[in-house]
């Protein structure tokens, strides 16, 4: 087949000589290429950094630039030895990296974010051949690699999920450093309340982890939804990030902003995150939450307590976590996503729902990452699944007329 | 005014892209002949089947229109020698094959995209004499369909889009077919080309009288004629005139490929045609406004075709112009006349679909030619920069544009996966025979893979394996 491709220099038709044409049709070209798309791409996923450095200070950079530079490093030490010619996207690298160092908390020692990168370019790219033939996002595969790798067994506390996370005090974002945090007793919102004497942060629970109080059979279930949403940070902290967890999982107002910048782009389409907004949404919607006295379940918690009780149980659930960032920055990935238009709206209800029903029934830290590896494990199929419209109108009749 | 004549939009299809327009340089430049050409080479076989014989000897002196070959059946026309001259002697010259792949007879044209004719040189030539005013000869209202089918057959007419026929045996076929629609296709949206633009611009009258003799020859009641609806206002002279044949002009939006015959076709009668196939399978036949053009100045006034419009222009080209060429011009001399830089990639067609105009020579070092036929809509000269296949392709990275922009929906990125891995029914699996060569595949592609290509070779193989099975 390749060798059709490979002609000589000149053919030898019809005893006459032809020189070989040096293009084809067409003579034009979109002026756009990969690099280009993976620098836009970086450009948009630095919004959530940069609302991770003001939230996190900077140790985020800190983390960021040893996750790139990781990346980077280690492709280009990988394509050194092998000249695989696809392990050359330098770009691609720095993305990965960035992708990669936006789902780590800005707590983590400097070791992490390097393991985390060789994992992801090693495991998660050069095994596959490199750029364009991998099967699972690879910044994806390396924060699952560190989440498994810096737990428990092998460390005594767990470095990439805490159970308290911090966040830099008001009046000490961008130059405070993050891991000199205490517990404060009263605490009702970030605006205004001024840290504990001798540090810069606090620590506080993820809004996630009070979410899933009410379905994880851990502990003690809360008494109602209501009681449960009474605990939560206020609205405005969701909004803007100023809560525990990933670097660029925070913000959610800044995650869809760089979302909608790149279906501006039309780097990606909106079906994929909203199908997977959708999904998840109506999976929290419906998935059945433990009544009080926790033994019964208790289906549709949005009108279990009221139709605006469950909204906003639905609204939380949504923007609290890595959720909005699995949807809009890492399942948009252009290689694990599917090709067609209808399959990658599968693949984000598939993602979607996972995520939510992970997060809901499992107690694993990084749900939305693992829902997003999932489906991508189903992306070839998907591809091969869903047909082109041409051929479903008009099936097979040419086969016997050529 | 004239937009009441016209409906403003049909409608249109998925897929598809819009295109730099690039047609500035010579959207108003009027056609003129092409001045001091030293010799020319007229092609024997301008239909890609048997040449027909000449009947004229070495040294003769020939003047404009008359016949110096006869067809021998086979679905060849008649040549006439396009403008007076001294015939010099034998030869040859290349043409572009624009065949679709499960009609291709000849794998390595198919693969280059030339094909070698026998051709006549003509030297000592008088000045091209185009559109002679001659008296109307014929009264093409009191004729009758078979007349006029045999008038056309006479006149050595041929179609003139990239499959070239004979225009006799088109219209035949299409009145065996039972077509129902006839379409004038002035669609023409690929960057730089004009030159149907301009034929309907300036000759709309001689147009729309063409058309309705094909149709009328193909006894055909439903005629339409497709503009651009950005340049509606250019052919007020033809459109009025229109209605008296009962013609209805329809623009469309301009999306690149609405000009391709399958796509128009669809959106036009929303009928579909089949993989390869040609529109006279589903009742509609094609035609451009060359052709119609060509028809009503053999069939009114006796003038056999002999030249046509030829858009010269590109990056590359310092005089672009919508030049009259006579059949068998070459295509070097042609550039040279509109100040072509030395260094370029000339293309023969449109930018998006033509082909790059190569070298060819005899074992003995004689080259061959490349000259203006029928199917010659644009000669384009672009520079070597700007022509895209010299950056690397670089891996796929799934971005899944292509297969947003094929006009048929196929998941071209697989389809390149069946290309770099032999999988050849796989690709037929996927729908591979579809694809109508647009190019938009590749235009689009941001990792440089010559995406068209790979699918026209996978074309051949899908049919070569069918064939052997
Ligand atoms: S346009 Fe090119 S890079 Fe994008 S999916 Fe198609 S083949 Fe791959
Ligand atoms: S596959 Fe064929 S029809 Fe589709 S965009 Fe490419 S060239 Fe055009």
């Amino acid at each position: 087949m390749n060798d059709l491709l490979k002609q000589p220099a000149s053919l030898n038709h019809g005893r006459l000589i032809w020189s070989r044409p040096k293009h084809y049709a067409p003579f034009i070209h979109l002026p756009e290429s990969s690099r280009n798309i993976y620098r836009v791409i970086f450009i948009a996923a630095s919004l959530p950094l940069m609302a991770g450095i003001v939230i996190f200070g900077w140790r985020a950079l800190m983390v960021t630039i040893l996750s790139v530079a990781g990346c980077v490093i280690t492709e280009s030490a990988y394509y050194r030895i092998t000249q695989t010619p696809a392990m050359h996207g330098r770009m691609h690298g720095a993305v990965t990296g960035l992708l990669l160092a936006l789902t780590l908390p800005a707590t983590v020692p400097w070791y992490v974010p390097i393991t985390a990168a060789v994992f992801a370019t090693i495991i998660g790219k050069a095994l596959f051949g490199g750029m364009g033939h991998f099967l699972w996002q690879p910044a994806l595969v390396g924060r699952l690699a560190v989440t498994v790798i810096f737990a428990p067994p092998l460390f005594n506390t767990n470095l990439v999920a805490p159970a308290k996370w911090s966040v830099l005090a008001q009046n000490r974002v961008i130059l405070g450093d993050v891991c000199k945090a205490k517990q404060i007793e009263i605490y009702h919102q970030w605006q205004g309340t001024p840290p504990p004497t001798d540090c810069d942060a606090f620590k506080l629970p993820r809004p996630r982890k009070i979410l899933r109080k009410l379905t994880l059979s851990t502990d003690q279930p809360p008494e109602s939804i209501t009681s449960v949403i009474l605990k939560m940070p206020p609205a405005e902290d969701l909004i803007l990030g100023t809560h525990g967890g990933g670097i660029g999982e925070t913000s959610a107002v800044i995650i869809i902003l760089a979302g909608l910048y790149l279906i501006h782009r039309s780097y990606i389409r909106s079906y994929l995150p909203g199908m997977f907004m959708l999904a998840a949404a109506i999976t929290a919607a419906v998935a059945p939450v433990r009544t009080g006295d926790g033994l019964s379940w208790q289906w549709c918690p949005i009108t279990a307590e009221g139709i605006e009780i469950g909204f906003i149980y639905v609204a939380y659930h949504l923007a609290s976590g890595e959720l909005l960032l699995a949807g809009w920055l890492l399942a948009t990935e252009m290689t694990s996503r599917p090709i067609t238009a209808s399959a990658q709206a599968i693949f984000g209800i598939l993602c979607g729902a996972a995520a939510m029903l992970m997060r809901l029934y499992l107690d694993f830290p990084i749900p939305a990452y693992a829902a997003v590896l999932l489906g991508n494990t189903f992306t070839p199929l998907l591809d091969a699944a869903v047909r082109p419209r041409a051929l479903k109108r008009t099936p097979h009749e040419f086969y016997e007329k050529i | 005014m004239s937009l009441k004549l016209i409906r403003p939009r049909y409608g249109t299809f998925s897929g598809g892209i819009d295109l730099p327009d690039e047609k500035d340089a010579t959207l108003e430049s009027p056609i003129t002949p092409i001045e001091h050409l030293s010799h020319l080479y007229v092609p024997l076989a301008p239909v890609h089947t048997t040449p027909a014989k000449p009947i004229v000897s070495i040294g003769q002196r020939v003047h404009q229109g008359e016949k110096i070959a006869q067809s021998s059946g086979d679905g060849q026309v008649d040549i006439f020698a396009p403008v007076a001259g001294r015939v010099s002697k034998f030869c040859q010259v290349i043409l572009p094959v624009n065949t679709p792949a499960s009609l291709c007879q000849n794998r390595d044209e198919y693969i280059i995209g030339w094909r070698v004719s026998p051709a006549i040189e003509l030297v000592d030539l008088d000045e091209f004499e185009p559109f002679p005013s001659t008296s109307s000869t014929y009264d093409w209202l009191a004729a009758d369909d078979i007349s006029l089918c045999e008038r056309i057959a006479e006149g050595g007419l041929i179609t003139f889009n990239q499959r070239t026929v004979a225009l006799a045996n088109y219209i035949s076929a299409a009145r065996n077919a039972g077509v129902d629609t006839l379409i004038a296709n002035v669609m023409e949206n690929t960057p730089y080309i004009t030159s149907d633009h301009r034929i309907l611009t300036e000759r709309g009258l001689e147009v729309i009288g063409g058309l309705s003799i094909i149709a009328r020859a193909m006894k055909v009641s439903n005629v339409i004629l497709a503009v651009d609806h950005r340049r509606t206002d250019s052919y007020r002279q033809a459109i009025a005139p229109s209605r008296l044949h009962g013609i209805r002009t329809i623009a469309l939006a301009n999306k690149y490929p609405i000009g391709s015959t399958a796509i128009i076709i669809r959106v036009l009668t929303r009928r579909r045609v089949r993989a390869e196939g040609e529109g006279l399978e589903v009742g509609v036949a094609v035609v451009d406004a060359a052709t119609c053009l060509a028809t009503y100045r053999w069939v009114v006034f006796g003038e056999v075709p002999a030249a046509r419009v030829v858009t010269v222009s590109g990056p590359a080209v310092k005089n672009p112009a919508n030049l009259l060429i006579p059949f068998g011009a070459e295509v070097g001399e042609v550039f040279a006349s509109a100040g072509a830089e030395p260094d370029c990639v000339t293309i023969h067609g449109s930018v998006m679909t033509g082909n790059e105009i190569i070298k060819c020579t005899t074992p003995t070092g004689e080259s061959i030619p490349a000259v203006v036929s029928a199917s010659t809509n644009a000669l384009l000269a672009m520079d070597q920069q700007s022509a895209s296949d010299d950056v690397t392709p670089t891996p796929c990275i799934r971005c899944g544009w292509c297969s947003d922009s094929c006009p048929f929906r196929l998941n071209v990125a697989a389809l390149n996966d069946d290309f770099e891995l032999g999988r050849i029914n796989s690709a037929k699996r996927r729908g591979c025979m579809y694809c109508i060569d647009c190019g938009i595949c590749s235009y689009i592609c941001p990792a440089r893979l010559p995406l068209a290509r790979r699918i026209k070779l996978l074309k051949l193989a899908i049919v070569e394996e069918t064939a052997r099975r």
